[in-house]
């Protein structure tokens, strides 16, 4: 039998409001992130195949496009750890009050932000 | 205890373990991303790093496969791709992260 239950979360019929777009942008970063592991994989990888090959491993992370690409990974692994300590939040039963939940969906976002520029003013 | 149950645990305990692992490694991957081959070489090949990387790797790929699970649960209609679906995750979860952390384990300076 075919099943016609509706699927959840029904993107298409939600009225847009802070808790949703953290709800689906924490699905999406989990996704990239561990996209962006598996290309951390092949970087490993690549140490095997010696210092002369390597030229364009670094070649690419120091073009534009491998410098935006380090700067997504950190905020996406930023924005899945912020999201994530607000998950377990919850799991201990707080923060779910309208306003709070609210506050905690800015705090992931905003925070995401501040964490990337303090992870690259300390790790540089 | 019901599967989701348990599915729900996994979860919850992986996420604890990741947070501080995913905070060493972006924090190790910004300072070394552009760095020279042998300096890139040193950090993976030292035991600390190793250790740490084989977790990481160990528990993103389990959480990961469980999250998306639940995704392809929530927006994949038809029962056959959903399930040839879950198997190749499940299938590239453990194939990625083993086939590297055995890298891992035979880089030396």
């Amino acid at each position: 039998m075919e099943d016609k239950n509706p699927l959840s979360p029904h993107i298409q019929i939600y009225s847009w409001n802070i808790s949703s777009l953290i709800s689906i942008s924490h699905r999406i970063t989990g996704v990239i992130n561990i996209i962006a592991l598996t290309l951390v994989c092949v970087w490993i990888t690549s140490l095997l195949f010696g210092e002369t090959n390597y030229e364009y491993i670094k070649f690419f992370f120091n073009s534009f496009f491998g410098k935006f690409i380090i700067v997504g990974i950190t905020w996406s692994f930023s924005f899945q750890t912020l999201g994530e300590i607000r998950h377990l939040i919850w799991d201990l039963g707080y923060g779910f009050e309208l306003k709070t939940s609210k506050i905690s969906g800015g705090l992931v976002i905003f925070g995401s932000i501040i964490l990337t520029v303090l992870i690259f003013l300390i790790g540089r | 205890m019901n599967a989701a149950t348990k599915k729900w645990i996994f979860l919850k305990a992986s996420s604890i373990i990741l947070i501080p692992l995913m905070v060493w490694f972006i924090f190790n991957l910004v300072y070394l991303f552009d760095k020279e081959y042998f300096e890139v070489l040193e950090f993976f090949s030292s035991q600390p790093s190793k250790f740490l990387m084989s977790v990481l790797l160990v528990f993103a790929y389990f959480y990961s496969s469980l999250s998306i699970s639940e995704i392809f649960e929530d927006y994949v209609h038809d029962v056959n791709i959903k399930g040839f679906a879950n198997k190749a995750l499940y299938f590239f979860a453990i194939i990625i992260p083993l086939i590297t952390i055995i890298i891992i384990f035979n880089l030396s300076l």
